[in-house]
């Protein structure tokens, strides 16, 4: 290894090598336009969020949308972190428990949209921190090939039977808030029916006996289910709607016989945003009576608001909308006590085999 | 040691350890202190947990057991490549360091479609042998050890690989002129000769499956290691157990470090001349027909997962269902990744990003390593344990400190604003990288002899110059090596990414994090295709470099 004396060339090159990574990542740092940046935290998906993008900036030309798409109690997470330097403006869409405990941590900005009687108690906050935007039902979901639509449990109770067994593949309710409201939904109708958890653990211990696996993303249960890993799951309703008419997996829903949760999925403004104007602005725009219903035509969204007249939304939501029984769930209950129950569950029921 | 001497290490030394304290140390003593907030209840709340004992355990077993299987592959591998001459030599050497350009979400999903349930491989072993049911289900500890060696071997092979292009032959021959059989060689001589090479990448691999989040994110849906758990406390709001359960984490890794530190204490051995790299050939033909099959084996083994990526990016989303292979191709994937307004955006923040934060890597991790091999002074062992603390730290850790300290300006408490800007990323990526390069350096100038850079001063060289000609030729195959994994592993970076990305600085893996989650498995893999190859261009780069400069 020859080396001469220090080379100025050699030198000289590493240190442009060096300047010019700075500069690349400065021009990339700096490179924006004159808009106002209105930033968007959302769980709704790249296709949605920038269908909502371009229609708002060409309503709005002076404003920027730039949306992070990331899962809700991942929001809830991020804007808590951030509380000292909230970076986010419009926090769009989480199941009403998340904007609850957002609501608690101070991490809201009340406000009340022009269209704010247009949604019921249910689905809005009593002091408006956030309004409902989507309604989500929970519902048993299977793959079509496996399992035909007469042999498909009907509602959750069936999913317990022992010909399940090794079927059940359903997302880590630890990390999911679908599976949290499903699992809070029995437990409540638990202590609704003798006061006590009991029954509930006992109901969620015969599900751990049949469940195969928890998976940790929605991708791959989608995923386990079209390739049957596992038949039978409980996801929303949205969801497994977007799988079964936008993409080849077989999969089909039943709507639960005896009531479903039905998730209120929402909209808030972060306390301490940069732009308040404009996050109302973005926030009434996307709760529009006609950019709803193209959402419900185009992304499969069912409309919170009880205002849109139900002819304009497309079939298969007015079906569902009439067969679904909403399960009634106490929110405060499941305030109280969500996490220690989950965290029981995890402590003490998950993969026990139904022990 | 004269004054002057003594002077210029603390010269150097100040601003390299002041500006480890305060990117590395400082963010995490928040997450510490926040373990007490509530007093000793979070530790109490964490010492009755079964099932936080249960993951304690698991993270420790796993990470040995990859440290096993990694240095069972990474070791004879590279002594083959090294020593001797086989047919299907150079495509082995080509694609030995594959899996590193593996980004690690893309790799674990590719292990996904080829090993799991209903995975190519495994439905191919199920049809073949007419199962009804699959033979294997890839869940669980052996699942992600497996996944580990695969991705981890990596490191071992790269280090001792550099430790054998300095090893001196002349000592093998003179053993073997002394009468030292083949084995009292490799134990007497090699070994202990590679030791460095060999802790050194022991270390990172067990730091390294310590703090690993996607295998077991992804694989380990039955089980429970650290570093899924703390997503659980924190996604559950229980902060302070999240703060346990890192700190606990953290204390491991120093253990293990320590650990291997211990093995790797005994150093007496130096090495001052070039080697000459002569590779053996293998004679016996029955040998060479071998060796050729298992080249060819271990070759597919390793091209495989990135095959699975490049098949999907193919597939139709959604139509491959149980049959072995997708049954539908199309270019649609990739239509709709050019069709994209802002495809080339990720990747130009990627790559920037990873080109500042190794740059920086490249510049301090040298320096540290400098102090701590060649110079005695009293800051060394701090500045040795603040060097190997960001493996012992796991990613979500290091960003949640850094979110909870670069949130604002405020000289006073040494704060600066960095969250939401573009540099968050960067400083993360740095921070995770330092002992990467660090212990690449370190482990290059430990087979330097110390008295060379003495003997350059007593000549009347001046530091700079003996800095030009004798340390940095010493320390460069690990310099290179190392800034080589640390821009790969910047630039396809997950797990600190997904904390601290704003719109402004998005990078590639949370692109493919989108397009999963939208689903689009195609457009992910697509996605993921395009990263692999960036990678690649790096390492061709990186080589051309090395060799530009050699």
């Amino acid at each position: 290894m020859m080396h001469r004396f220090p080379d100025r060339m050699r030198m000289r090159s590493l240190l442009r090598a060096a300047i010019g990574a700075f500069a690349i990542a400065g021009a990339v740092a700096c490179s924006s336009d004159k808009r106002i940046v209105l930033t968007v935290y959302s769980p709704h998906g790249k296709e949605l969020l920038d269908f909502l993008e371009k229609r708002f900036e060409k309503a709005h030309p002076n404003i920027d949308v730039q949306w992070v798409d990331m899962g809700s109690q991942e929001i809830l997470d991020r804007v808590r972190a951030e509380a000292a330097n909230p970076q986010a403006d419009v926090w769009f869409g989480a199941p009403a428990e998340t904007f609850d405990k957002g609501a608690k941590q101070n991490l809201l900005e009340p406000y009340k949209p022009t269209w704010a009687s247009a949604i019921d108690g249910e689905g809005k906050d009593a002091s408006d921190n956030w309004f409902g935007t989507y309604l989500t039902p929970e519902v048993i979901a299977y793959n079509s090939q496996a399992v035909t639509e007469a042999d498909a449990p009907k509602d959750w109770d069936q999913l317990l039977d022992p010909k399940w067994k090794g079927k059940v593949v359903i997302r880590d309710p630890i990390a999911s808030g679908t599976m949290r409201a499903i699992f809070g939904a029995i437990m409540v109708r638990s202590m609704q029916q003798t006061g006590k958890p009991d029954s509930g653990y006992a109901w969620l211990r015969r599900l751990d006996a049949n469940t195969r696996e928890y998976v940790l993303n929605p991708t791959i249960l989608y995923q386990k289910i079209g390739r049957q890993e596992g038949t039978v799951t409980m996801w929303d309703m949205p969801d497994i709607a977007t799988l079964e008419q936008r993409t080849k997996i077989p999969v089909k829903y039943v709507i639960p016989e005896s009531g479903t949760p039905l998730l209120v999925d929402g909209i808030a403004i972060v306390k301490g945003t940069h732009h308040p104007a404009e996050s109302k602005l973005y926030y009434e725009y996307v709760t529009r009576p006609d950019v709803l219903i193209e959402s419900a035509k185009q992304f499969l969204r069912i409309p919170a608001r009880k205002d849109i007249p139900a002819a304009q939304l497309p079939g298969w939501i007015q079906d569902a909308l009439k067969q679904i029984k909403p399960m009634p769930v106490d929110r405060e209950i499941m305030a109280a006590h969500l996490d220690e129950w989950m965290k029981y569950w995890d402590a003490n029921i998950r993969n026990r085999g139904g022990k | 040691m004269n004054d002057e001497n003594r002077k210029q290490t603390w010269l150097i030394a100040t601003p390299v350890i002041a500006l480890l304290l305060w990117t590395v140390v400082y963010p995490n003593v928040s997450v510490i202190a926040g373990s007490f907030e509530n007093g000793l209840e979070h530790w109490r709340e964490f010492a009755s947990s079964p099932s936080d004992r249960e993951a304690l355990t698991t993270s420790i077993v796993i990470s040995f057991a990859s440290v096993v299987a990694a240095l069972a592959i990474g070791v004879p591998l590279a002594f083959l490549l090294g020593r001797f001459e086989f047919p299907g030599r150079k495509v082995l050497r080509a694609v030995a360091a594959l899996p590193a350009a593996l980004p690690p979400l893309v790799g674990v999903i590719a292990f996904l479609f080829l090993y799991g349930e209903s995975g190519v491989v495994t439905r191919s072993v199920q049809h073949v042998f007419s199962m009804p049911e699959a033979p294997w289900r890839l869940s669980g500890v052996p699942a992600i050890i497996f996944v580990h060696a695969y991705t981890m071997y990596v490191y071992v092979f790269l280090f001792v690989s550099a430790g054998l292009e300095r090893f001196d032959s002349t000592l093998d021959e003179a053993a073997s002129g002394l009468g030292a059989s083949g084995w009292m060689r490799l134990r007497r001589v090699t070994l202990p000769l590679l030791m460095p090479a060999i802790a050194g990448s022991a270390l990172l691999v067990f730091m390294n499956a310590l703090g690993s989040f996607s295998a077991p994110y992804v694989f380990g849906g039955g089980i429970r290691v650290l570093s899924t758990q703390i997503l659980v406390s924190k996604l559950n709001g229980a902060l302070g157990l999240a703060y346990v359960e890192t700190t606990v984490l953290a204390i491991s890794a120093i253990a293990g470090l320590l650990l291997f530190r211990w093995l790797d204490r005994k150093r007496k051995y130096t090495l001052s001349a070039k080697s000459s790299r002569q590779r053996r050939q293998i004679k016996s033909r029955g040998l060479q027909t071998l060796t050729a099959i298992g080249a060819v084996v271990v070759v597919i083994l390793l091209v495989l997962p990135h095959l699975m990526v490049v098949l999907v990016s193919f597939a139709r989303d959604g139509a491959w269902t149980t049959q072995v292979l997708p049954p539908e191709y199309t270019l649609d994937n990739y239509r709709r990744l050019f069709s994209e307004a802002e495809l080339w955006k990720p990747i130009v923040n990627s790559v920037s990003m990873a080109l500042v934060a190794t740059a920086a890597n490249v510049v301090i991790c040298f320096l540290a390593a400098y102090l701590i091999v060649l110079r005695r002074f009293s800051g060394r062992k701090l500045l040795e344990l603040l060097v190997a603390l960001p493996w012992a730290i796991p990613a979500t850790a290091i960003a949640l400190g850094l979110a909870a300290t670069f949130n604002r300006n405020d000289i006073a408490s040494l704060r600066v604003l960095l969250v939401g800007t573009f540099w968050i990323l960067p400083l993360a990526y740095f921070i995770r990288d330092i002992p990467l390069v660090a212990s690449a350096v370190e482990s290059s100038l430990k087979q330097m002899d110390p008295s060379l850079e003495d003997a350059a001063r007593g000549l009347g060289a001046s530091w700079l110059l003996t800095m030009w000609r004798v340390i940095i030729p010493a320390a460069k195959p690990g310099l290179v090596a190392g800034a080589l994994l640390a821009a790969v592993t910047a630039v396809g970076e997950f797990v600190a990414s997904v904390v601290l990305f704003t719109h402004a600085n998005r990078p590639i893996s949370m692109e493919i994090l989108a397009q999963l989650r939208a689903l689009a498995f195609g457009t992910a893999a697509a996605y993921s295709v395009l990263l692999i190859l960036l990678v690649l261009a790096m390492t061709f780069a990186a080589r051309g470099f090395e060799e530009r400069i050699a």
